[in-house]
């Protein structure tokens, strides 16, 4: 028997004949997949065969489930299955094939005990990448076709700015009242004057109401002048007792578009209303009137552009804080992480260990779900970020700082100890110069890091830019999140620009 | 005068480097210390400043044994040996200058130290031991920018600055070319003729050994194994030396000597 795991044959197995004839070997192996070749001599080849089998039959078992919970019984299952996800008849076929193939496998093995035939586990890889297609639910099609769907978003992402500036808006409203229904008295309408305020006109100053059953209200001919020209006004009526609604026609809100000279005219139909049982007066005065919002003064920067901006410098200091007291942890604990301060005695070198051991762990956790745990202690904001930050800058900077240490150059101490310098003066001018410059580096680069990842920790509540884009995004508001993308892509540019530069002056 | 007395040293790891070593070093002599790598010459001299604890053994330089010595009075004796390295052990980010006036540090309190203030004469003398050695303009470089050559330049200088009665060069010229070899051998040279300085230095080569050398001693495996004097080392040929130091002994290539000679009474 060989010893080592491999799967094919060294000359010596070649010549030991299989113990059963190749005809029973594909026999036994298209009933238990993998016998056929263990009992060929295969001992190895069969184990992994057998497992490797065992292994896509449960993923396929679990596969097909999980598309038909509500079936019983294979047959039942494995058609709904076939039914609801073409790619399980393909994964099927090939499961009928590796199954067959691996008969043919033993049948080889056992005849031709000089060859080694790979294509079963050609086979194999195969079926496992059709697994993993299927559990991984790629669909390459829906992302093709329905690319162009985020599209819109994509574009107001990508170019936000007209998000970033606003105007002062000004409402101007004309009223005509209409009495419903026409009083008995009724005279005949006033005729108004057209000053230079806007205004509208109707033909009839009363009428009645549509009803529910569709008998049709009264048409009303609305004329208006003085309206700002070319931006559009929305029909409204405010009911008796102070509701405004806009009037509806054909299915679709009225709005006029006024000329040139601010004047335009519309037939509009007087809109059905519940009135509440309370109302017992004869008649009741309704206000027609026609709203139209402009843009007046100069344009200045939106509510939304000052927010990113607000927050983007939040971020920026939550990196700055974060990689602040960072430092200021890491520095005393670099010196216990560092090996070669820390191998004078056994019990340095366990301190050694356990402060290596307690970084490592630190530094596994990433930064998100140290912040997840920050917001439970301090609640959301700024605070709960810088606090995640910290922690694993102090592993992460612990470790290099601790690096910095142990590759210091023993030379140069060795050099001024032999000058007659005493302890501290072989610190200042052999062991200082040579650290300052990696630790420089190395907190630059955290700082670097750290607003990166402030930009991302206000997603789970941690504060800063990412907090509000996580909102702008669930809003759909596109394109305030647009802004807030390229406010973290020009700082993380300028950032990385301005670190490298640093660095490179260090280093 | 230096005398070593039985000198042994044995590294935690059980390894030994000295084995009894004795031999005296008049003042004013130039020392040339040979062996094979290994051989304990590094762990010799490094004794000889007690960068390295001796284990056993007495290291006597005028009347004092330096193997007792500790703190202060180890510090004081220190500051009176210079001592040049193979890889020059320069703080490589510091100025050429600071590394220098590092050499006054034996002679500075701790406190002026730490703002890292020298006093106008240090600074003095580290221009005067530049320009002695030829690169004052180098002064206010990094000392990484500096060439391998010019590098141990400014180790010497730094060495100088300790105004030591006795240099300590541990394969000083290793890492040079055999230019430079020369050119830096010559600086220890004259301060040897010059500033009556001892020295003691470990070397590869038999040519420069049988150049400089006033006088020699032979190590293998941490045990003097030849000690000759100016006179025997340059009648020596290329086989007996082999046959003391090892197979792999080499000469630097003679075509340079030529080059070398010219240039040498310009810098002696």
């Amino acid at each position: 028997m060989n010893d080592k795991l491999k799967l094919s044959h060294t000359a010596e197995d070649i010549r030991k004949p299989s113990w059963v004839p190749a005809p029973i070997a594909a026999l036994l192996s298209f009933i238990i997949p993998g016998l056929g070749q263990i009992l060929a001599r295969s001992i190895r080849r069969g184990i992994l065969l057998i497992v490797s089998y065992a292994t896509i039959a449960g993923l396929m078992v679990w596969r097909f489930i999980l598309a038909a919970p509500r079936d019983e019984g294979v047959v039942d299952i494995v058609k709904k299955g076939w039914h609801l996800d073409s790619s399980l008849i393909v994964i099927t076929i090939l499961f009928v094939l590796l199954h067959l193939w691996v008969a043919y496998d033993a049948y080889q093995l056992a005849k031709h005990r000089d060859r080694t035939p790979v294509s079963v586990f050609f086979i194999i890889l195969v079926v496992f990448f059709a697994l993993g297609w299927q559990i991984g639910q790629i669909n390459i099609i829906n992302m093709v076709t329905q690319a162009d769907e985020a599209l819109p978003a994509l574009g107001r992402i990508a170019w936000p700015w007209i998000k970033a500036i606003e105007y002062d808006e000004d409402e101007i409203r004309a009223y005509a009242d209409i009495e419903v229904p026409c009083p008995e008295d009724h005279d005949p309408p006033p005729i108004n004057e057209v000053g230079s305020e806007p205004v509208i006109v109707t033909d009839l100053t009363c009428g009645i109401l549509r009803e529910q059953d569709g008998t049709q209200g009264t048409m009303l001919h609305v004329e208006g002048y003085n309206f700002i020209p070319d931006v559009e006004a929305n029909v409204m009526w405010e009911d008796p007792i102070g509701n405004e609604f806009r009037q509806r026609q054909e299915g679709a809100y009225v709005v006029v578009s006024p000329d040139a000279d601010g004047y335009f005219e519309v037939d509009i139909e007087m809109p059905y209303r519940l009135l509440p049982p309370s109302a017992t007066e004869p008649t009741y005065i309704w206000g027609l009137f026609v709203q139209q919002v402009a843009a007046v003064g100069d344009a200045h920067l939106s509510k939304d552009f000052k927010l990113v901006v607000e927050k983007m410098i939040e971020t920026i200091f939550i990196g700055m804080m974060a990689t602040f007291f960072g430092v200021i942890f890491a520095l005393p604990v670099s010196f216990f992480a560092a090996r070669n301060l820390m191998s004078a005695s056994p019990i340095t070198l366990v301190i050694y260990y356990l402060v290596r051991g307690v970084l490592n762990i630190i530094r596994s956790i990433e930064p998100l779900i140290w912040a997840i745990i920050a917001v439970i202690v301090v609640g959301l904001g700024p605070f709960a970020g810088i606090l995640a930050l910290v922690f694993h800058s102090i592993a992460a900077l612990g470790k290099l700082y601790s690096e910095a240490i142990e590759s210091i150059d023993p030379g140069p101490i060795e050099a001024i100890q032999a000058t007659g310098a005493n302890w501290v003066q072989v610190v200042i001018y052999a062991v200082i110069p040579q650290i300052i410059p990696p630790f420089v580096s190395f907190t630059i680069y955290r700082w670097d890091i750290n607003i990166r990842m402030s930009t991302i920790i206000g997603f789970v509540g941690g504060g800063g830019i990412g907090f509000l884009l996580a909102q702008y995004i669930r809003l759909l508001d596109y394109r305030s999140a647009g802004m807030a993308v390229w406010f973290i892509a020009i700082t993380v540019a300028i950032l990385d620009y301005v670190s490298a530069e640093i660095r490179a002056r260090f280093v | 005068m230096l005398e070593i007395r039985h000198l042994t040293k044995v590294y935690d790891d059980g390894t030994v480097a000295l084995k009894d070593v004795s031999f005296n070093v008049p003042d004013g002599e130039f020392l040339v210390v040979i062996g094979l790598s290994g051989s304990g010459k590094s762990t010799l001299l490094r004794c000889i400043n007690r960068l390295i604890d001796p284990t056993e053994g007495e290291i006597i330089w005028d009347g004092v044994d330096l193997a007792k010595l500790s703190g202060e009075d180890l510090r004081k004796s220190r500051r009176r040996i210079g001592m040049i390295f193979q890889h020059f052990n320069l703080v490589k980010r510091s100025q050429v200058l600071t590394n220098v006036l590092s050499g006054r540090l034996g002679y500075t309190s701790t406190r002026r130290s730490l703002v890292g203030r020298f006093s106008k004469e240090d600074k003095d003398k580290a221009w005067a031991a530049l320009k002695r050695l030829g690169i004052e303009d180098q002064a206010l470089k990094r000392a990484d920018e500096l060439s391998g050559g010019q590098q141990q330049r400014v180790g010497v200088a730094r060495a100088l600055m300790q105004e030591p009665e006795m240099i300590l060069a541990d394969e000083p010229v290793a890492s040079l070319d055999p230019v430079l070899a020369h050119s830096i051998l010559q600086y220890l040279e004259m301060l040897n003729q010059e500033d009556k300085l001892t020295v003691i230095c470990s070397l590869h080569y038999l040519d420069l050994v049988q150049r400089y050398a006033t006088r020699v001693i032979g190590l293998r495996d941490g045990e003097i194994v030849y000690q000759g004097s100016r006179e025997d080392i340059r009648a020596m040929t290329d086989e007996e030396f082999k046959e003391i130091y090892g197979e792999e002994a080499e000469r630097v290539g003679s075509g340079l000597e030529g080059a070398l000679q010219a240039e040498e009474g310009g810098v002696a």
